[in-house]
C-alpha cells in the first residue's frame, strides 16, 4: 500500500519527470556546436572547392569533439563568389548564432569574409593565398594556414635563380585578380633583387582558358624561364599549353603555386616531366600530424592525400586545436589560445605566429619525374627543397587590434 | 608589336578559330533548321571528353576515342531527343531553354560523380606529339591536325548542304518545315537526324579538345559560352557563319592577347557586341 509520503514525493518528482526531456535535450543541443564552413561548390573553382569540403569534413569526422562540444559541419556553399560568400556567413551568423567559420575557395572570398567575421566577433581559418590575408588587411579573427604569397615565391624563384645562375631571362604569365597580383609583385620583388630581368608578363582573366596567344607572345621574348602565377586550372592549363608549344625545349617552366597532387595527375607524368611546381603539401613528406591526415584520406578514397584534402583538413585542424586548448567555444579565448600555439599539422610541426596568425610552415620547391622514375602512380614529383620563408612580422603590413 | 609576332598571332589565331568552329557547328547546324535553342551543347562536348578521357584509359587507344566519341554522343542526343526534346518544338525558347539547361547540369553532376570533380589529363597520340616548324613559327603538331580536322569538316558539311539530297532537306527545313512536311518528307525524323548530328560535332569537339585541355567537369560552359559567341557573331544557323566568327573571334583573342593581353577575353564580347550593333544578323546571317 502506498502511504502519504510516497504519494507526496511522487508527486513532488512528476513535474521533473514531465520536464527531463525537454532539460536532456537542451543539455544536448548546448553540446553541439556549429562550425560554418564557406566553399566554392559551384563556378570556375568548384573542383578546388570539392577537395577542400571533403578534407575540412573528413577532419571533423575524425575529431568528433572539440572543447567538450559535439562538433557540427555546416556548408555554406558561396558558388565561387565573393558577394555570395559574405551573404550567407551574414546569414550563418546573424540567424544560427555561428562564431566559428573556416574555409575559402580563393583569396578574393577569404578576404570579404575575414571582414565580415571580424565585424561580427566570430573567429575565422581560412587558406587564402594572397598576402594581404595576414598582410595589410589581415585582423584579430583571421588565421591562415597555407603560406602567403611572399613565401611561395621566395620559396621557388630564390632557390631555382641559385640553381640555375645563367638563366636570367624571366617572362610572367599572371592570373589578373589579387592573388595572381600578389604572386607578381613578389616575383618581381625578387627579380629586382637578383638582377633578373624581367622580359614581360601577360595578364589573363579569371574566365580564360586559351593561352595559346600569351605563349606565343612569351616565346617572342625567348626567355629562359617560364613563371606562371595564377591558380587552379589556369595554371594546368597554361604549363599544358606551354609545353605543347615546345617551350620545354629551351625555357624552365615554373609554376609558383600549385595545388599538389591533383594538378599533377591532371597533367599526367608526359607534362610533368622537368617542370618545377611549387606546393604547400605533398604526401611523401613524412611527419605524425601528415600520417593522421592520410589515415582519413586512405579511409574515405583508398588514396593518399591531395593538397586540397589536405587544406581542408588543415583549417578545420587549426580550430579545433584551438577550441580544446582553450577549452572553451569562447572567441576572445580561443584566438588567444591559438596565438604561439605548436602543433602536429599535415607538413609536421606548425607553429601561429601571434603578430600576424599566419602558420609557419615549409612550401616545396617540386620537380616533375620522368615516367620512368616513377615508384607508382602518385610519384609525380619530387621535392627540391623545402623552405619556411616567411617575411618578418614587421614587414607584412599586419597592423592587428590588441584585443577583438 | 613585331610584324612577325603579329603572323605568328594571325596563325595562332587562325588556329584558335578553326577549333571554336568545331564547337560551335553543331549549335549553328541545330538552331538553323530547329530554331532550337540548345544549351546542353557543351554538355555533349563534356561527354565527349570523358569519353575519350576512359576510352584512353582502358584501351590507351585515341583513335578509338575518335570513333566512338561522336557516336555515343550522337546515341545520347537521339535518346534525350526523343524522350524530351520533341515535347518542347512547339514551346517557346525559353522552355527550351530551361530543359536543355536541365539536361547540361544532369551530365555534368554524372560526369563529376563518375570521375570526381578533379581534372584529368588526356595524352596527346604519340603520332602527333610534338612541334612542328612553319617557317620561322613552331607549332604543336596536334593542334596543327585539329585544325585540319576543323577544315575537312567544314568542306564536308558544306558539300552534305549544298550538294545533296539530304542537304536540300535541310535548307528547305529551315525556311519552312511546315512546307516540307506536306511535301511527304518525315520532318520529325529530319530534326531527330539533325540533333543526333549536331551533338556528334559537339562530341567530335570533345574528343579532338581533350588532349588540348585535359578534361575538368566544367569544361561545358566555356564551351556553351564560346560557341554562342561566335554563333552570333557568325550569323545564327548558318555554316559559313560558324566558319567565319570561329576564325574573327580566333583572331581577336590571338592578336589581343599580345596587344591588351588583360582584355583579349573581354574583346571576344566587345567583337560580339561591335558586330551586332553593325549588323544584327551576324556576318553571314540572313537579313
Amino acid at each position: 500500500m502506498m502511504d502519504r509520503r510516497r504519494v507526496l514525493t511522487g508527486m513532488a518528482a512528476a513535474p521533473l519527470a514531465l520536464a527531463a526531456p525537454g532539460i536532456i535535450r537542451r543539455a544536448n543541443a548546448e553540446s553541439v556546436l556549429d562550425v560554418a564552413a564557406v566553399y566554392s561548390l559551384s563556378g570556375t573553382f568548384a573542383n578546388v572547392g570539392s577537395g577542400l569540403n571533403d578534407g575540412s569534413k573528413w577532419a571533423f569526422e575524425q575529431y568528433g569533439s572539440a572543447a567538450g562540444h559535439k562538433l557540427n559541419y555546416v556548408l555554406l556553399d558561396d558558388r565561387g563568389d565573393a558577394g555570395e560568400a559574405v551573404r550567407k556567413v551574414q546569414e550563418a551568423m546573424t540567424q544560427r548564432g555561428i562564431k566559428h567559420v573556416i574555409g575559402c575557395t580563393n583569396s578574393a572570398i577569404a578576404l570579404a569574409v575575414q571582414k565580415e567575421v571580424y565585424a561580427r566577433k566570430g573567429i575565422y581559418v581560412n587558406q587564402a593565398g594572397a598576402d594581404e590575408v595576414t598582410g595589410k588587411d589581415c585582423n584579430k579573427s583571421g588565421f591562415r594556414w597555407p603560406v602567403a604569397c611572399y613565401s611561395a615565391v621566395n620559396a621557388t624563384v630564390r632557390p631555382l635563380i641559385d640553381k640555375f645562375p645563367k638563366a636570367k631571362r624571366w617572362y610572367t604569365i599572371t592570373g589578373q585578380y589579387v592573388f595572381g597580383d600578389s604572386l607578381l609583385s613578389n616575383c618581381k620583388d625578387v627579380f629586382k633583387e637578383k638582377g633578373i630581368e624581367h622580359v614581360g608578363n601577360s595578364y589573363h582573366s579569371l574566365s580564360d582558358r586559351e593561352y595559346s596567344g600569351y605563349i606565343a607572345t612569351a616565346l617572342s621574348q625567348n626567355p629562359d624561364v617560364l613563371a606562371i602565377c595564377n591558380f587552379g586550372n589556369q595554371t594546368v592549363d597554361v604549363v599544358r599549353q606551354a609545353i605543347s608549344y615546345g617551350m620545354k625545349r629551351n625555357t624552365k617552366i615554373l609554376a609558383v603555386w600549385s595545388t599538389g597532387l591533383d594538378q599533377f595527375q591532371a597533367l599526367g607524368p608526359e607534362n610533368c616531366e622537368d617542370v618545377y611546381f611549387g606546393a604547400n603539401f605533398w604526401h611523401g613528406v613524412d611527419s605524425p600530424g601528415g600520417r593522421r591526415v592520410a589515415e582519413i584520406v586512405k579511409q574515405k578514397t583508398g588514396d593518399v592525400p591531395n593538397y586540397l584534402q589536405a587544406c581542408g583538413y588543415a583549417v578545420s585542424q587549426i580550430l579545433i586545436e584551438g577550441l580544446n586548448k582553450a577549452n572553451s567555444t569562447d572567441v576572445p579565448t580561443i584566438v588567444k589560445a591559438l596565438e604561439g600555439i605548436s602543433y602536429e599539422g599535415p607538413t609536421g610541426t606548425e607553429s601561429i605566429r601571434p603578430e600576424d596568425h599566419q602558420v609557419v610552415k615549409d612550401y616545396y620547391l617540386m620537380l616533375g619525374k620522368a615516367k620512368s622514375a616513377m615508384k607508382d602512380k602518385n610519384d609525380l614529383c619530387s621535392v627540391v627543397a623545402a623552405t619556411k620563408a616567411l617575411p618578418p612580422p614587421e614587414k607584412t603590413g599586419c597592423q592587428m587590434a590588441a584585443s577583438l | 608589336m613585331s610584324t612577325q609576332l603579329l603572323l605568328f598571332q594571325v596563325l595562332n589565331g587562325v588556329g584558335i578559330g578553326m577549333i571554336y568552329f568545331l564547337l560551335s557547328v553543331g549549335l549553328t547546324l541545330i538552331f538553323g533548321l530547329m530554331r532550337f535553342v540548345n544549351f546542353a551543347h557543351g554538355a555533349f562536348y563534356l561527354a565527349a571528353a570523358y569519353i575519350t578521357y576512359a576510352v584512353v584509359l582502358w584501351t590507351g587507344s585515341f583513335w578509338w576515342a575518335l570513333l566512338l566519341g561522336p557516336v555515343l554522343v550522337a546515341v545520347l542526343a537521339l535518346i534525350i531527343e526523343r524522350l524530351l526534346l520533341r515535347h518542347t518544338y512547339a514551346l517557346p525558347h525559353e522552355a527550351q531553354i530551361l530543359i536543355t539547361f536541365a539536361v547540361a547540369l544532369l551530365i555534368q553532376e554524372v560526369v563529376i560523380l563518375l570521375f570526381t570533380p578533379l581534372g584529368h589529363n588526356v595524352p596527346v597520340p604519340a603520332a602527333l606529339s610534338g612541334i612542328v616548324f612553319l617557317g620561322p613559327y613552331v607549332y604543336p603538331a596536334y593542334r596543327l591536325a585539329v585544325v585540319g580536322v576543323a577544315a575537312v569538316v567544314a568542306i564536308v558539311l558544306w558539300i552534305a548542304i549544298e550538294r545533296t539530297k539530304m542537304g536540300s532537306i535541310l535548307r528547305a527545313g529551315s525556311e519552312s518545315a511546315e512546307m516540307v512536311g506536306l511535301l511527304g518528307i518525315n520532318v520529325d525524323r529530319v530534326f531527330m537526324a539533325t540533333f543526333a548530328l549536331g551533338a556528334a560535332l559537339a562530341g567530335l569537339a570533345g574528343v579532338l579538345v581533350a588532349p588540348l585541355r585535359g578534361v575538368e567537369p566544367f569544361m561545358s560552359a566555356e564551351a556553351l559560352g564560346i560557341a554562342f559567341v561566335v554563333v552570333v557573331v557568325g550569323g545564327l544557323g548558318t555554316l559559313s557563319g560558324a566558319l567565319v566568327g570561329g576564325i574573327l573571334i580566333g583572331l581577336v583573342q590571338s592578336i589581343m592577347s599580345t596587344l591588351w593581353p588583360e582584355g583579349a577575353q573581354l574583346m571576344i564580347y566587345a567583337a560580339m557586341a561591335l558586330v551586332i550593333m553593325i549588323r544584327p544578323t551576324g556576318l553571314m546571317g540572313r537579313i
